[in-house]
This record gives structure tokens, sequence and C-alpha cells, in this order.
């Protein structure tokens, strides 16, 4: 059975020559749950729309078993789900309704079947009843849970997520977690956030420089600060005081 | 955000707004063109037409308080047009309101009718975006055969027009934050120059993304939607009861009046 994604040694460069990505070989299981982590500028959200097809660089990226080139492209789109960071690109239509059927009537579903969908999408992340709202009148909160229901109606196996809980306040934070730990599809966050990230992934890969530094299980990873310091990251509070574990040793 | 929106009241619920947006639409430009081709002298018909957007204001439950700040807003651009017509004709009128008999200049007359069409036809339009989602207005338009691309344009004028004056808002606070003393003509010319690049490149940013979003949602430059429109009987209606109204002055009440 093919992976979720399957990346063999791609690499990416900037226009201006700088390094984004270099070598990176990474393969996501079905259902997986991975934090990309890594300091700003670590090359989390280009990965992302590497995984997407949105950067071209050398190597080769599989999404399902399919292949990212131009041919796959309209399949890759209803196989992988991408959410933007900031949900005001993510969210373009003058009605929530519309956002939310923006995919699905791309995908040449019939209008019902769309409405169906998008009343499904909207009722997991709890905005049922806002069908009708312009993005710009709802919250920071209301906006991430929607820019994630624009995905989910299009049902894909697979969701990238960029920096999803960026700007959110402690509440709207649980309702995030609580959110994403209950959708089945296979989950990539990029995060900065160490303590989002140890309480939804189980999988954490650690980029820095665009480099690949760390894959492994969230607590290995996590609990070693010196690693962790090293990145210029943070060991999260619930890996603090005596639930330290150094993978490498 | 902390700035007022021009569609505030198009999310209440009533009777005007309850209608179809493509039969408002076209009633707004119906009576925007007929209160525009009205005679340069006709002041008087003029109050008559206006009765027409106060009735779907006060039905429409929109505050007047609210219609007339927004014809402030935009006024000061039709009053240097207006204020110069009585700088060139100058040609004596005589004119008459009920007992009352007096002379003024032509250009007078129409400085007053310009300013008159001006605040009928921005009651009438703003009595339209109050009451109709702009989701609806585009549906609408999209219906009545406007091509898509205006209506795409449309669409992201009003989705992104908000976030644009908010981060107008963010650069002049950040601005504000830091100036201590005026820095005189050039250098405020300067820093308002930067200021209007950074909005620029942030503007081309967030368009890059927004064609990300939509491509990474199977978008390749055909634009579908769901119309929710229907025309009911009430719309029906309201057509007959704008037709009766703009028939009624156009030949009854002007041939008396002018």
């Amino acid at each position: 059975m093919s992976k979720a994604i399957e990346i063999e040694n791609f690499s990416y460069e900037y226009p201006d020559g700088t390094l984004a990505l270099c070598n990176i070989c990474l393969n996501v299981e079905h259902s997986q749950r991975l934090a990309l982590i890594g300091p700003n500028g670590a090359g989390k959200s280009t990965l992302l729309l590497a995984m997407a097809g949105f950067v071209k660089g050398t190597g080769k990226v599989f999404i399902d078993g399919l292949q990212i080139n131009k041919k796959n492209f309209k399949k890759i789109r209803t196989l992988l789900g991408s959410c933007l960071e900031n949900p005001d690109d993510q969210l373009f239509m003058p009605t929530l309704f519309d956002d939310v059927a923006f995919g699905p009537l791309n995908m040449g579903i019939e209008a019902e079947k769309v409405k169906k969908r998008v009343t499904e999408a909207l009722k997991t992340v709890g905005l049922e009843g806002m069908a009708d709202k312009a993005p710009h009148h709802l919250s920071a909160g209301q906006k991430r849970a929607a820019a994630i229901a624009t995905i989910l109606s299009m049902a894909p196996k697979i969701i990238t997520l960029d920096e999803p809980d960026g700007s959110l306040d402690p509440r709207n934070r649980k309702n995030l977690i609580k959110l994403l730990a209950a959708l089945p599809q296979t989950l990539i966050i990029a995060t900065c956030d160490m303590n989002f990230a140890a309480t939804i992934a189980d999988r954490t890969v650690l980029l820095d420089e665009g480099y690949i530094i760390a894959d492994d299980d969230v607590k290995k990873i996590m609990s070693d600060s010196k690693l962790m310091t090293e990145h210029g990251l943070e060991v999260p509070t619930q890996f603090k005081n005596g639930n330290y574990h150094n993978f490498k040793s | 955000m902390h700035h007022a929106y021009i569609d505030k009241f198009a999310y209440q619920d009533s009777p005007i707004h309850r209608l179809d947006g493509r039969v408002k639409f076209i009633v707004a430009l119906t009576f925007t063109a007929v209160v525009v081709s009205l005679p340069r002298t006709s002041l008087s018909i003029l109050t008559c037409y206006a009765v027409g957007p106060f009735t779907i204001l006060v039905l429409g439950r929109i505050p007047l308080r609210f219609a007339f700040k927004h014809i402030l807003l935009v006024c000061p651009f039709i009053l240097v047009l207006a204020l110069t017509c009585p700088l060139y004709d100058r040609t004596p009128v005589n004119v008459a309101f009920g007992l009352f008999l007096w002379q003024t200049s032509l250009g007078w007359m129409r400085c007053f009718t310009i300013l008159g069409k001006f605040i009928v036809t921005m009651l009438a339009l703003i009595a339209l975006v109050s009451t109709t989602r702009f989701s609806n207005l585009l549906t609408g338009l999209h219906k009545l055969g406007v091509p898509k691309l205006l209506i795409i344009q449309l669409g992201f004028l009003y989705r992104y027009i908000f976030i644009l004056i908010d981060s107008a808002h963010h650069i002049l606070r950040a601005r504000d934050g830091r100036k201590l003393t005026n820095l005189g003509f050039t250098a405020e010319l300067k820093i308002a120059a930067a200021m209007l690049g950074s909005l620029l490149i942030r503007s081309i940013d967030s368009a890059e993304r927004i064609n990300i979003a939509m491509q990474a949602r199977g978008f390749e430059g055909k634009w579908r939607s769901i119309s929710k429109l229907k025309f009911r009987r009430c719309d029906l209606l309201f057509t007959l009861s704008a037709a009766s109204f703009l028939f009624g002055l156009h030949f009854f009440i002007k041939p008396i009046l002018l």
C-alpha cells in the first residue's frame, strides 16, 4: 500500500539563491499526525507548499502514490488539502457558504451534494448556521475554523496546516485541538508552538535551515532539551521536569 | 477591525431585505437613471422622487443618520462640482415657492439640482446596499448577465477592501507610535510614499497567497457558484409598486410641477 506522502531527495532554492530545502527525504503513513517544527525560516511552510506542488524543486514528491506533476495536479488537489497560515488568504469569497463550496464545485460535484458537504463541514468545525456570514464578520477563531472547513468539504485524505494555532487565544486553541484530534485524515502541521505540537501530533520532524535535523516520536524529540535549545526551540511544558529523555543516547 | 462597514445593515431581516437582489438592483438602476435625466431646474420634483428611497430605508429599518453620514463622506467631490455652477452661469431666473417669489441665477439652480440629484440617488444606492447582502447582489448581477470576470473582481474587492483598510490602519498606528515631531513636508511625503509602497507589496503578497489557496481548491480559471435567488410574489409586488411610483411621478406629478 502506498504511503500518504513520500518525498525523495527534494531540494529547493528561492529565486535569490537562498537554500530553502535541502535533500528532504520523508515518508508519512496514512492517518499519521505529523508536526513539522523548527525556528522561523527553517523551511516548514516551503515544505508544505512542496507537498501541495506549489514549489518545484529537484527530487520527487508522491501523494498517496501519485507523483506530483502537471498530469496529476488535479487528482492531487482532491487528495491533499492545504490550509494556509493566514485565514484571510484562505477565505476569499463573499460568504462562508461560497467559500466552503468553492472546492467541491471545482471538483465537479453536483449542487445538491455540494450543499450537503458544506453543511457537514461547517457542522464539523462548529460553525453551523453561519453559512451566510461574510468572512470579515468572523472572529479570529471562527476564521481559523472556517479555513479548515473549506478543506474538509473537499474530503481530502491528507490535510496540511500552516501555523494553525497562530494568533488564537487559549480557548480557541483548545477548540482547534479538539477539532483536529477528531479528524480521521493524515495531518501535517507546521508550527512554532511546541505545546500545541506535543498535544496534537504523534510524530515530529525538526527542520532547521532547510535540513531535517530529527524525525521521531514527539516525546523523544521534544524532551531532548539540548536538541531543542540548539535549534531555537523550547521543551513543551508536558515534557519538562523529570520527563526528560534523550533519544540520541 | 474598527472601521464601519457600508453593508453594516445588510444582514438585518425585513421585508425589503428578503426581496430578490436582482429586483432591487434593477429598480435602483432605473430610479437613478430617471432622477439623473430630470431637467436641470426641477428641484421640486426631486423632493417627490426622494420619497422612494426614504420609504425603502424606513421599511428596511436603516437609520437615516447612517445614510446621511455616508452621503456626507462622499459629498466633497460633488460639492466642488456643484459650487462651480454659479460662477459660470449667472443668467437671472425667477423662482416661486408657494407665496414666495424671488430672483436668483441659473447657476445656483443648477448647483442645488446637482446636490439634490446626488442626495436622492445616493439615498437609493445606500438603500440598495444596506438592504442587500453583497453576495446576493453579485449573484443577482451574474444572473442578469454581467460578465463573470467582473463579478469575480467585485467579489475580491468587497472581500479584501476591509483587510486593506485594516493594514493601512496598522501602518498608520505604527507610524504614530514612533512619530514624536513633525518632520517637515518632504520627509512626511517620503514616509507616506514608503507606507504606500509597503501596502502595495503586502497586497501583492496577499494576492499570491490567495492564488495558491484558490489553486489548492481546484480552481482552474472557471468560476462556479450555486445560485440561491428566487423570484417570488413579493418581488413582483415590489417591482409593480416601484414602476407605479416612477410612472406616476413622470406622467402625473412632473407635468404639474414643471
